[in-house]
């Protein structure tokens, strides 16, 4: 650690930077790039893809994010167990389409956010603070994806047990508009699929999104990233061989909780197989 | 001034001095070490005197509110920097007091011409276990004490700061007669604040010079408890959980406490 020039720093902590701020001010966070070049899409050649497949819909038991575990480059495969639904505190998910180095850089710079922002006001970000946080995160990265690099599309969710509803879902597009949805949300090239099963499964199956008990809604999200990961590439499946599964995350009023592979491949094997 | 050393001396005496006064009416703080992770405690709820600073360390301060403000701020800044570039495991207590806290108090304190830090910090960092626990209690000066094995003492498994030298000791004193290792929470509580009570008999006009009677304590402590209110946190030894930090109600306290 550094020495610090804490003698001059006459700045009063309340009206204090925020922690990009902070970060920007050390060197420790690439500066905002200037957003006035040329868009990349004058080259035609390059198409931004964020190849994925992120989703997540309210249920009874809170908000169910799920991803799969597919990371590619062009044609390639890269990675075949990534985790793109990451947890930002005890109430918040972040799932990510897009450039992995951006989004966890990004995910890695809201997670300290919240922290340093509760250790330093002495309370808690409220959710609307939180999901404006990632807004500005991805109106900062804009002038990268312009030159061509670094798109993030991600979905955010929280539970925040005072409000009402509970249970808030968001999902972004890449200039950093946040778009508050009631039921669900997907994101990343798969999404196409994805969403006409859940705008299915919604208004005309068995029961709405809302009224699934857990196993019922981990049986909605396998299946339609199966949907998705049978005609999108860039979407990975399920490799029961190398006992690779999707990533499912529950958030809730008792924080956030995992599912186990041993539940999801039991899961699996009964409805989805 | 600064030419002359004698005169030099003397103001940072008369400084010493002054800052003393203005810190002798603090009400102490005692952070104590248990089985399951590291208890603070203090009374009177006038405001706030125990802070989170990082995943895995605390701070209770006395002093003036806007130093203690510039340094709680200083210190969250350093240590989440360096959790973000590098990662939380290398935030460490020991490097955060001697490389960037300790050098600035001792420059603003000997710099007569400016003012000085009007604090008084007591930090700790949880560890594996308990014999790794660090306990350390950061002077306006720069001093910095700790709670680790020297050559003239043995490790101690708590730290305390107080508003005069002699208050602070007969915490000391009372806390290594009394607290054992891998106790409870609750037993903790209960010594904490048998500490933290002698500490307040040590303190002001008819300040007490030596441990008082057992039944003294006892007295005391309920008549403070009925006036006062706790303010305790605690940093929880289980590193399944990466936010060690977690202040404890009121109602917990009580509770814990059984009275």
């Amino acid at each position: 650690m550094e020495p610090i020039a804490l003698g001059l720093d006459q700045s009063l902590s309340g009206a204090s930077d925020d922690f990009p701020a902070l970060l920007r001010r050390r060197g420790l966070l690439a500066p905002i790039p200037a957003q006035t070049g040329a868009p990349a899409a004058a080259d035609r050649s390059w198409i931004p893809t964020q190849a994925t497949t992120i989703l997540a819909f309210k249920f009874q038991g809170g908000v169910l994010v799920a991803g799969d575990r597919r990371a590619t480059s062009g044609n390639t495969v890269v990675y075949d167990r990534a985790d793109k639904v990451l947890e930002i505190d005890r109430h918040s998910i972040m799932a990510i389409a897009g450039v992995p180095a951006t989004a966890w850089e990004m995910a890695r710079v809201l997670e300290h956010s919240f922290q340093y922002f509760r250790r330093t006001q002495l309370q808690e970000m409220s959710v609307d603070g939180k999901v404006r946080a990632l807004s500005k995160l991805l109106r900062d990265n804009f002038g990268f994806v312009l030159q061509g690099v670094g798109i993030v599309v991600p979905i955010f969710a929280t539970y925040d047990a005072g409000a009402d509803p509970a249970a808030r879902l968001y999902f972004y597009d890449a200039m950093g508009a946040q778009f508050e949805v009631t039921d669900y949300a997907a994101t990343g090239s798969g999404s196409p699929a994805v969403r006409g099963i859940l705008y299915y499964e919604n208004n005309w199956g068995k029961k709405p999104l809302a009224k699934l008990n857990e196993d019922e809604a981990v049986t909605v999200a396998l299946r339609a990233l199966d949907t998705a990961a049978e005609s999108d590439t860039a979407t990975g499946g399920v490799d029961r061989n190398a006992k690779v599964f999707p990533i499912i995350k529950i958030v809730s009023g008792d924080g956030i909780a995992t599912l186990s592979e041993k539940r999801i491949a039991a899961l699996f094997k009964r409805s989805v197989a | 001034m600064i030419e002359e050393p004698y005169r030099w001396v003397e103001a940072i005496a008369n400084r010493a001095e002054y800052i003393e006064t203005q810190l002798a009416a603090g009400s102490p703080i005692a952070a104590v070490g248990y089985r399951d992770g590291i208890l603070f405690l203090t009374l009177g709820r006038n405001r706030q005197k125990l802070f989170e600073i990082y995943d895995r360390i605390a701070m209770g301060a006395i002093g003036h509110p806007g130093d203690i403000e510039r340094l709680r701020m200083a210190s969250i800044e350093l240590a989440s920097a360096e959790g973000f570039t590098r990662s939380a495991a290398d935030v460490s207590l020991r490097r955060l007091a001697h490389y960037s806290l300790s050098p600035v108090l001792k420059t603003a304190f000997e710099q007569v011409y400016g003012p000085p830090y009007l604090a008084r910090l007591l930090f700790a960092e949880i560890g594996q276990k308990q014999d790794s626990d660090l306990f350390l209690r950061l002077e306006y000066d720069g001093a910095i004490a700790t709670n680790n094995a020297g050559f003239a003492q043995t490790r101690q498994d708590f730290g305390v700061i107080s508003g005069t030298r002699e208050s602070t000791e007969l915490m000391e004193a009372f806390l290594r007669t009394e607290l054992s290792a891998g106790a409870t929470l609750e037993r903790a509580l209960k010594v904490g604040l048998d500490a933290w009570t002698i500490g307040q008999l040590a303190l002001g006009d008819g300040a007490v010079k030596e441990l008082p009677a057992r039944d003294k304590i006892v007295s005391e402590r309920k008549q403070r408890l009925r006036v006062g209110g706790v303010e305790a946190a605690i940093l929880d030894r289980d590193d399944k959980i990466a936010i060690r930090y977690r202040p404890l109600s009121e109602s917990e306290i009580r509770a814990a406490l059984g009275d």
